[in-house]
C-alpha cells in the first residue's frame, strides 16, 4: 500500500490505546475469560484465512480483512454481529478496497458452506446459516463502524525492506510467518505496522540464533514497544505450546460466547 | 440502524446534477448548524453489480478521500445509506471551473488564471505525493466555492500508483484531457497523465474554449499533433513501442506563443513543460510550482477577487446558519426578481 502512513487514517484513528481496548471488551469478558476471548478471535482469523485461501487471494487482502474484523470487534461486543457472518463480510470488503478484480461473492459464500461443514466442522456443528444478502447488509454496518477508514497498512512491506537491508535471506521467510501470526494477536490494533515488522524480525533472529544486534541497535525506535509486541507474540506461542487444541476446545468456548438475542438476519427459505 | 437516521439528517434543497455513477443534491445538514453540503447518491448498479454490495466506484472515493486532507481537495464529511445504496456527504461547492470558463460574461484576468492553475497544481502535488493518480482531471471536476477556493473532486477513477510492474487501464480521463501515451494504449503510466490534463486546463483558461477537442480517440491524437507537432525519436524516444502506436503524417509544431499570443513568456514556459508529448519530459507538479510564472507578477488573485457566475452568487448568505428560515420566507420573491424590477420601472 502506498501513501503516507503518518497522515493515514490507520495512524490517526486506528492505533488504539490498550486501556480503551480492554474497556470496550469488558462486557464480553463477563461471559468469557481473556484467554477464551482470544481463542475465539483466533478461530475467526483462521476462518478468514481459510476463506481467502479457498479462492486464492493474496495475503495482503486476507490481512486487511483480518484487521477489519478486529477493528469491528474492538468497538463492539461479539453479540452485536455473529462473527461467522462478519468474517466473509470483511473479506468481501477487503477485496474491493484492495482492487481485486472479479466479483467472487458467490464463491465466498460457497466456501463458507463448505468450510463450516468440512475443515471447521468442529467449531460450527451446524449448517452455515447466512446468505449473500445477509453479508451485503452487514457490509455497510462494517463500513460505518470503521468510520469509513478502509486503507490498512501492513508489516509486510517494511519487513521486506528491512530484510533487504540486513542482507540475509534466511530471516524473511520466518519473520513473514511471525507477521502472519501477529494477526492472531491484538498487535495490529495497538502498534504501527513497521514496529510489528521489527518485532517479528527480532524474534526470527533469536529463533535462528542470528546475531543482528548491531542493526537493531542502530534503529531509532521505541524498544519498549518492540518488547510489548514480542510479549503478545510469545503469549500466542505459549497458548499453542501448552496444548491448546482448537478442534477439541473451541466448541465449548463458542457455546459460552454472548450471542445476539434474536438472529439478526433470518435466512430466506 | 444509524443509517436511517442519517438520511433524515440531511434536508434536500435542490437537485444539482447527474453523472454516470451518481446523482448529486444540495442539502442542509440539520445536525451541523444547517451547514450546506453536497449529497452524492450513488446509483444502484445492474443486478450483477448489486451482488457485489457497496458500489466499487463509491468505495474507491470513500477510501481515498478518507486519507486525504488538503485545502485543494474536496473533503468527505460523512457516509450514510445501507446495502448497495450509498450516499457520500461532501463540502458544498458553488460552482466549477467549466461553468466559469464557459460563462463569457466573466472576465478572467491573468491573476485569476494564475490562482486557478496554482490551486489545481497544489492539489495535484499533494495527491501525487500521496501516491495517488486522479486520472480524470478536467474543468468540470475542479470545484470552486464562494470564497474562491478550488478543490479537486470526483475520485471515482483515482488510483494508487507506484507498484512496480502493475498495469492499469488506459481508458481513463475524459478524451479532451487525455495524454498522448494513454491514447497510444500505454498500460504503465504515471503522474504525467494528470499533468497533461492540467496543461489542457491552463490552455483552456486562456482560450476560453477546449484546447484539444477531439471527436474520437484517433482524432484526439491528430488534434494534439496538429497543435504540438508529431512525435519524433528525438522528442519522444521509443514512442513506437506503445501498444496502439499509429504513425501520423509529420506536422511541425506551432510555437505555443503563436497560439497563445496574449500570454507571457513565463506562462508559455510552464505550459510547454506540462504539455511535453513524452511523459518522461513532462514536469512534475512540484517542478511546475517552482517555475518563474508563479513567483512573477501579477500575484495570483486572493479568494474574493475571483469571479463567480451569477448562479453561484445568488442568493447571498446562504451558507450562514440561522439565515435559512428567513431565506425560505423570501423565496417566493427570489424567483420574481425580474418582476420586481419591472414593477420599479413604473
Amino acid at each position: 500500500m502506498a501513501g503516507n502512513f503518518w497522515q493515514s487514517s490507520h495512524y490517526e484513528e486506528w492505533i488504539l490505546d490498550k486501556q480503551d481496548l480492554s474497556a470496550k471488551r469488558k462486557s464480553d469478558l463477563q461471559h468469557l475469560t481473556e484467554e477464551e476471548y482470544q481463542k475465539i478471535i483466533i478461530l475467526f482469523a483462521n476462518f478468514i484465512q481459510a476463506l481467502g485461501e479457498s479462492v486464492k487471494l493474496r495475503q495482503q487482502i486476507i490481512a486487511t480483512a483480518t484487521v477489519y474484523f478486529k477493528r469491528f470487534y474492538s468497538r463492539n461486543s461479539l453479540k452485536c454481529v455473529d462473527p461467522s457472518l462478519m468474517s466473509p463480510t470483511c473479506l468481501l470488503l477487503a477485496m474491493k478496497v484492495e482492487e481485486y478484480g472479479p466479483t467472487l461473492s458467490n464463491k465466498i459464500m460457497t466456501s463458507c458452506n463448505n468450510l463450516t461443514k468440512g475443515k471447521f466442522q468442529y467449531a460450527f456443528k451446524q449448517e452455515y446459516p447466512y446468505r449473500l444478502v445477509n453479508v451485503l447488509e452487514c457490509e455497510f454496518i462494517l463500513l460505518e463502524m470503521m468510520d469509513c477508514c478502509l486503507i490498512v497498512y501492513h508489516p509486510y512491506r517494511p519487513l521486506t525492506e528491512y530484510c533487504a537491508e540486513l542482507n540475509d535471506d534466511s530471516i524473511l521467510p520466518l519473520a513473514w510467518r511471525i507477521v502472519n501470526d501477529s494477526l492472531r494477536t491484538d498487535a495490529c490494533l495497538l502498534y504501527p505496522p513497521y514496529l510489528i515488522a521489527i518485532a517479528a524480525m527480532h524474534l526470527a533472529c533469536v529463533m535462528l540464533k542470528k546475531d543482528c544486534q548491531k542493526w537493531f541497535a542502530e534503529l531509532s525506535v521505541d524498544f519498549d514497544m518492540i518488547l510489548e509486541i514480542t510479549q503478545l507474540l510469545l503469549a500466542l506461542y505459549d497458548l499453542w505450546r501448552d496444548g491448546y487444541d482448537e478442534k477439541r476446545d473451541i466448541y465449548a468456548i463458542l457455546e459460552k460466547m454472548p450471542k445476539a438475542k434474536t438472529n439478526p438476519v433470518a435466512p430466506r427459505s | 440502524m444509524e443509517s436511517s437516521q442519517s438520511s433524515k439528517r440531511y434536508e434536500k434543497i435542490e437537485f444539482l446534477g447527474e453523472g454516470q455513477f451518481a446523482t448529486v443534491y444540495k442539502a442542509k445538514d440539520l445536525e451541523d448548524n444547517d451547514a450546506i453540503v453536497a449529497v452524492k447518491k450513488i446509483k444502484l448498479g445492474r443486478r450483477s453489480e448489486a451482488a457485489d454490495g457497496i458500489n466499487r466506484t463509491a468505495l474507491r472515493e470513500i477510501k481515498l478521500l478518507q486519507e486525504l486532507n488538503h485545502p485543494n481537495i474536496i473533503s468527505l464529511r460523512n457516509v450514510f445509506g445501507q446495502k448497495s445504496n450509498v450516499s457520500l456527504v461532501m463540502d458544498f461547492m458553488d460552482t466549477d471551473l467549466e461553468i466559469i470558463i464557459r460563462d463569457k460574461s466573466l472576465i478572467l484576468t491573468p491573476a485569476n488564471i494564475k490562482s486557478y492553475i496554482l490551486q489545481t497544481l497544489l492539489g495535484c502535488e499533494y495527491l501525487h505525493n500521496s501516491w495517488i493518480l486522479h486520472r480524470d482531471l478536467k474543468p468540470n471536476n475542479l470545484l470552486i466555492n464562494k470564497s474562491g477556493t478550488l478543490k479537486i473532486g470526483d475520485f471515482g477513477l483515482a488510483k494508487f500508483y507506484g507498484s512496480p510492474g502493475r498495469q492499469y487501464t488506459h481508458q481513463v480521463v475524459t478524451r479532451w484531457y487525455r495524454a498522448p501515451e494513454l491514447l497510444y494504449g500505454a498500460r504503465i503510466y504515471s503522474t504525467g497523465v494528470d499533468i497533461w490534463a492540467c496543461g489542457c486546463i491552463l490552455a483552456e483558461l486562456l482560450l476560453r474554449n477546449p484546447f484539444l477537442p477531439g471527436e474520437t480517440d484517433i482524432e484526439q491524437l491528430s488534434t494534439i499533433f496538429s497543435a504540438l507537432g508529431t512525435p519524433t525519436e528525438q522528442t519522444w524516444p521509443n514512442v513506437k513501442e506503445l501498444p496502439d502506436y499509429l504513425e501520423f503524417k509529420p506536422i511541425q509544431a506551432t510555437p505555443l506563443d503563436q497560439i497563445f499570443s496574449a500570454a507571457g513568456y513565463d506562462l508559455i514556459a510552464l505550459l510547454n513543460s506540462m504539455m511535453q508529448l513524452d511523459p518522461l519530459r513532462r514536469c512534475s507538479a512540484t517542478q511546475a510550482l517552482k517555475m518563474p510564472y508563479f513567483s512573477n507578477s501579477p500575484a495570483p488573485s486572493q479568494g474574493s477577487e475571483l469571479p463567480l457566475p451569477k448562479s453561484a452568487k445568488e442568493p447571498a448568505n446562504e451558507s450562514r446558519p440561522n439565515k435559512s428560515a428567513k431565506r425560505r420566507k423570501m423565496d417566493p420573491l427570489d424567483g420574481g426578481e425580474d418582476s420586481i424590477k419591472k414593477f420599479l420601472k413604473f
